[in-house]
């Protein structure tokens, strides 16, 4: 890029650091409203039942208690993503279909008060059969989870490009394998809390962890019936989100409902069980793969099909049960691919998106071509470069893939970890490994719409920008305050935010599927350029010169070439202020997409306008006595297409290593009893901690993507996938058996090997 | 409910009050004194959101009982640096090294390093990564908080 940059591409602090590091970041359960009161939960203690009576009478005379609502309080509206998803009710009338799933809640004056409420409430349930797995559910004889469902299957996704059967007869080796996966869960530091309370207009504010407020507003307004303007989703600091926001939380609906009903603020702050049980998680999955390549290792047929235990409810269904296989369409080159993709309903909590999606599919892609590439004596790294995407290619799908750094990121991973070297050479125990994945920037597909920003002037030359998207933690505010910085010559500090506001700012598809900086981003930027146009246009007339001859640098508007000709910023936004002409400045911006593409019914045409690409290398360690992993080094290389702060997007990239990897492929995931989660907190369910991580190496890849802001893509989400299936493959290498359930924890390691040994015996 | 008086120092602020019996030194400071820096991650004593400084030690202010907590010195995020103070080189410098994303863990994060650079400035990486192990961050791979702290660790020594 031949452009000088003050702020783009630099390593600057962010801007909204410094309230966190004082403590004086409100998140919403720091909030306090006079009058307000505290929300709780009644929950089903069953799996699956009729509900037969809730009788909430005795709660309601405690004293302190000032609102309780049940099913009968509602309008009985269904929420769901798609209009042909809608099944979910935020407090069910009829039926409950998972353990925990809500029946009732109250508001009292504090938590004591409210706690001793939800025991007085009598619940009678009618319990039915419940089914726990996929495949039981999909055998069962009902009855359905869901009446419309037959055998429980909530979407069936169906792929099916090029001549697959040709393509294995013409193979020269195949494979199929069959991976599983537990669930993986999010576990944000901040546990769920929303706050609710109505004005003297009757309008609705709430503050809530979102993906996107004006996600939320919508089904809050139709579940309410209430008209939309009158839904006020406030920004609040938000404490992660990794997929775990992305949904209206029935708890969002609740607060509302008690709010209205007990015409006082109410709080409603989860628990952490019920952050796990009653937010979203992550799908356990069954997939089985099917290869075929050539003698050179070049894939000629693929064949996929997947069950994923999708929980009680669709939620983001159709989308979840695309997005793995999506991911290694757009990673590697397949012609003749088929894949079948089950989202099955079971009694169990809801499923949604998560930032390390469909791990033992990735996984399984990655460690099969492993596996084929040593029936070919070709090493992991050139089965990957055989087989990797590269700019200007087009996916099975029918997406143009306008720029791929996925060759230099795995070239460059692969130098960093020295795996010339270290490949095949390493001493017993050692083992190293690699992944590939690709992420899509926004997928709109009939849901969303583009990003809306505006810049407002002040009369000292210092700007407020307006716009939709909101910061889960990820650094969006930081995004946003440099772009318009850097367009408009000012310092960051100069630039103001009202963002993440369905009542003040305009429509954005939300920070989810990675979009924020490629709408949001390009929306901020093209509303400073239209301001610095007509600042342009102002100090023009009064410089005697030609707009196109001027820039804007240090709060001043330059004559190019010419240091001496020059008008302060603040001189000229007074001039449009008494000219009659006040300076501002709007922007728009909606990725290019084929709309006419839909998940189930139609999966073809152009699914997002960019992609990134991510590399990870990993060298690890076990011990053959404790099947313990020690991960000894990690790079982690992703083509962002362009980082507008390396700082922040190196950030990006280690978290990801530690979830994906270091978490996702070791550690994490849920086991139940029946539909009961059993390890709902982090004493059991072990995410990273500091002395477990091991060193990384973030290397940023710059492909610099056309329709990008700066060219850039988005940041960390290839690298968690990626990292996943890097850790799978070196460890596979180091104790030279391929586990094929995930994760592997010491247990399944140990087995694998005694299995070996006991092998190699024979 | 049965109250009880609790009389402690929070941030140089004599604190003379009537809580709860079974009240935490979290909710005394969030719910009382209105300090709400230090976070509820997990209310279990595993997450580290929580930890403020009671006469110099790192403690769970969720598994601390507000009556523990009688006659002690409790610093909490707040009184180590923000408005109207200086702030601590261990905020600037998670500021300056990208050590916060969405900042959740980050007072509880701060306090533990804070009492380990009390008894250790020239704690070794080693130290500040077993020193923060009770602190789960999910977003940052913990690889600029290790930074950030040493960075500042380097700083007190000169």
């Amino acid at each position: 890029m031949d452009k000088e940059f003050t702020y783009i591409g630099k390593r600057v602090p962010r801007v909204d650091s410094l309230s966190r590091v004082t403590g004086e970041a409100v998140f919403a359960a720091d909030l306090k409203l006079p009058r307000m009161l505290v929300g709780k939960v009644k929950r089903s203690h069953v799996a699956h039942a009729r509900i037969v009576r809730v009788d909430t009478s005795k709660a309601e005379r405690l004293r302190g208690v000032k609102a309780v609502v049940t099913g009968r309080d509602t309008a009985g509206v269904k929420w769901g993503v798609f209009r042909y998803t809608q099944d979910m009710e935020f407090l069910p009338r009829d039926k409950v279909r998972y353990f925990g799933e809500e029946i009732a809640a109250v508001a009292a004056v504090d938590e004591d008060t409210a706690l001793e409420a939800l025991e007085l409430i009598e619940v009678e349930l009618e319990e039915l059969p419940a089914v726990f797995t996929p495949l039981d559910a999909m055998a069962s004889e009902g009855p359905w989870i869901h009446d419309e469902y037959p055998n429980n299957v909530n979407v069936h996704v169906e792929i099916n490009v090029g001549d697959v059967e040709k393509g294995f007869e013409e193979s020269y080796l195949v494979r199929e394998d069959t991976f599983t996966a537990a669930e993986d869960d999010y576990f944000m530091g901040e546990p769920f809390a929303v706050v609710a309370r109505f004005d003297d207009g009757g309008n609705l504010e709430m503050w809530t962890p979102n993906a996107g407020p004006h996600m939320k507003a919508k089904p809050l307004s139709n579940a309410l019936r209430m008209p939309l303007n009158k839904v006020r989703v406030r920004k609040i600091a938000i404490g992660g989100a990794f997929g775990g926001r992305s949904e209206i939380s029935p708890a969002d609906y609740i607060c509302a409902l008690l709010a209205r009903k007990s015409a006082r603020p109410v709080k409603l702050i989860y628990t952490r069980e019920e952050n796990t049980v009653n937010v979203r998680m992550g799908h356990a999955l069954i997939t089985t793969i099917k290869t075929g390549v050539d003698r050179e290792g070049r894939v000629l047929a693929r064949d996929i099909t997947c069950y994923m235990d999708g929980g009680a409810y669709s939620s983001t269904g159709p989308i979840a049960t695309s997005v793995p296989f999506l991911c290694m369409e757009q990673a590697y080159r397949m012609e003749n691919v088929r894949y079948n993709g089950y989202r099955i309903f079971t009694n169990k909590p809801v499923r949604g998106m998560i930032r390390m999606h469909g791990r033992s599919f990735a996984c399984g892609v990655d460690l099969q071509l492993d596996r084929l590439g040593e029936e070919l004596g070709i090493d992991p790294v050139t089965m990957r470069l055989r087989n990797a995407r590269k700019a200007g290619e087009t996916t099975p799908t029918g997406s143009v893939v306008s720029s791929c750094g996925l060759t230099e990121c795995i070239e460059k991973a692969a130098e960093k970890i020295e795996w010339r070297k270290k490949y095949g050479n390493l001493p017993p125990w050692r083992g190293i490994g690699i992944g590939i994945n690709s992420v899509q920037t926004g997928f709109p597909l009939g849901i969303r719409g583009g990003s809306q920003a505006f810049i407002k002037f002040n009369e000292d030359g210092g700007v407020t920008l307006n716009s939709g998207v909101v910061d889960n933690g990820q650094g969006n505010d930081q995004m946003l305050v440099q772009v318009v910085a850097e367009e408009l010559g000012l310092p960051l500090e100069d630039v103001n935010l009202i963002t993440a506001d369905t009542e003040l700012t305009a429509n954005d598809p939300g920070s989810y599927s990675m979009v924020s900086t490629f709408a949001g981003g390009n929306a901020a930027r093209l509303a400073a350029i239209d301001a610095r146009e007509k600042l342009f246009r102002i100090a023009a007339e009064a410089l005697e010169a030609n707009p196109a001859d001027l820039v804007l640098k240090d709060r001043k508007i330059f004559v190019a070439g010419s240091p001496d000709r020059f008008l302060p910023l603040t001189k000229v936004v007074r001039m449009g202020l008494i000219q009659g002409r006040p300076v501002s400045g709007e922007g728009h911006f909606a990725p290019k997409v084929d709309h006419r593409r839909e998940w189930v019914s139609n999966p073809h045409g152009q699914l997002s306008e960019a992609f990134s690409f991510g590399a990870t290398v990993a060298e690890v360690e076990v011990d053959p006595d404790t099947g313990q992993v020690r991960v000894l080094e990690v790079a982690a290389a992703q083509d962002c297409g362009f980082a507008i702060n390396p700082m922040v997007v190196e950030g990006q990239f280690e978290g990801s290593v530690a979830m994906g990897g270091q978490g996702g492929m070791l550690t994490e995931y849920h086991f139940w009893d029946g539909g009961r989660c059993m390890n709902p907190t982090q004493l059991e369910y072990k995410v990273p901690l500091a002395a477990d991580m091991p060193r990384i190496h973030p290397i940023i890849v710059e492909s610099n993507d056309p329709g990008g802001p700066y060219g850039a893509k988005e940041a960390g989400m290839s690298i968690a996938m990626s990292a996943a299936q890097a850790y799978a493959s070196a460890i596979a290498d180091a104790i030279g058996v391929t586990i094929t359930d995930f994760p592997m924890t010491p247990d399944k390691i140990l087995e694998a090997i005694e299995k070996r040994r006991q092998e190699e015996r024979k | 409910m049965k109250k009880i008086p609790v009389s402690m120092t929070v941030n140089d602020d004599e604190v003379d009050i009537y809580v709860p019996a079974h009240w935490t030194l979290l909710d005394v400071l969030r719910e009382e004194l209105e300090l709400t820096g230090a976070k509820e991650g997990c209310g279990e004593g595993v997450c580290g959101s929580c930890t403020v400084l009671m006469d110099g030690h790192p403690v769970r202010s969720c598994l601390t009982l507000a009556a523990e907590a009688r006659g002690a010195r409790v610093l909490t995020v707040e009184g180590l640096g923000g408005p109207g103070m200086e702030l601590d080189p261990l905020q600037q410098a998670f500021i300056e090294k990208g050590a916060v994303q969405c900042g959740f863990c980050t007072p509880g994060m701060l306090m533990t390093a804070k009492a380990l650079l009390d008894s250790k400035p020239e704690a070794t990486e080693q130290e500040v990564r077993e020193a923060i192990s009770g602190n789960i961050c999910r977003c940052t791979g913990y690889a600029k908080i290790v930074e950030a702290i040493l960075d500042a660790s380097h700083k007190s020594e000169t």
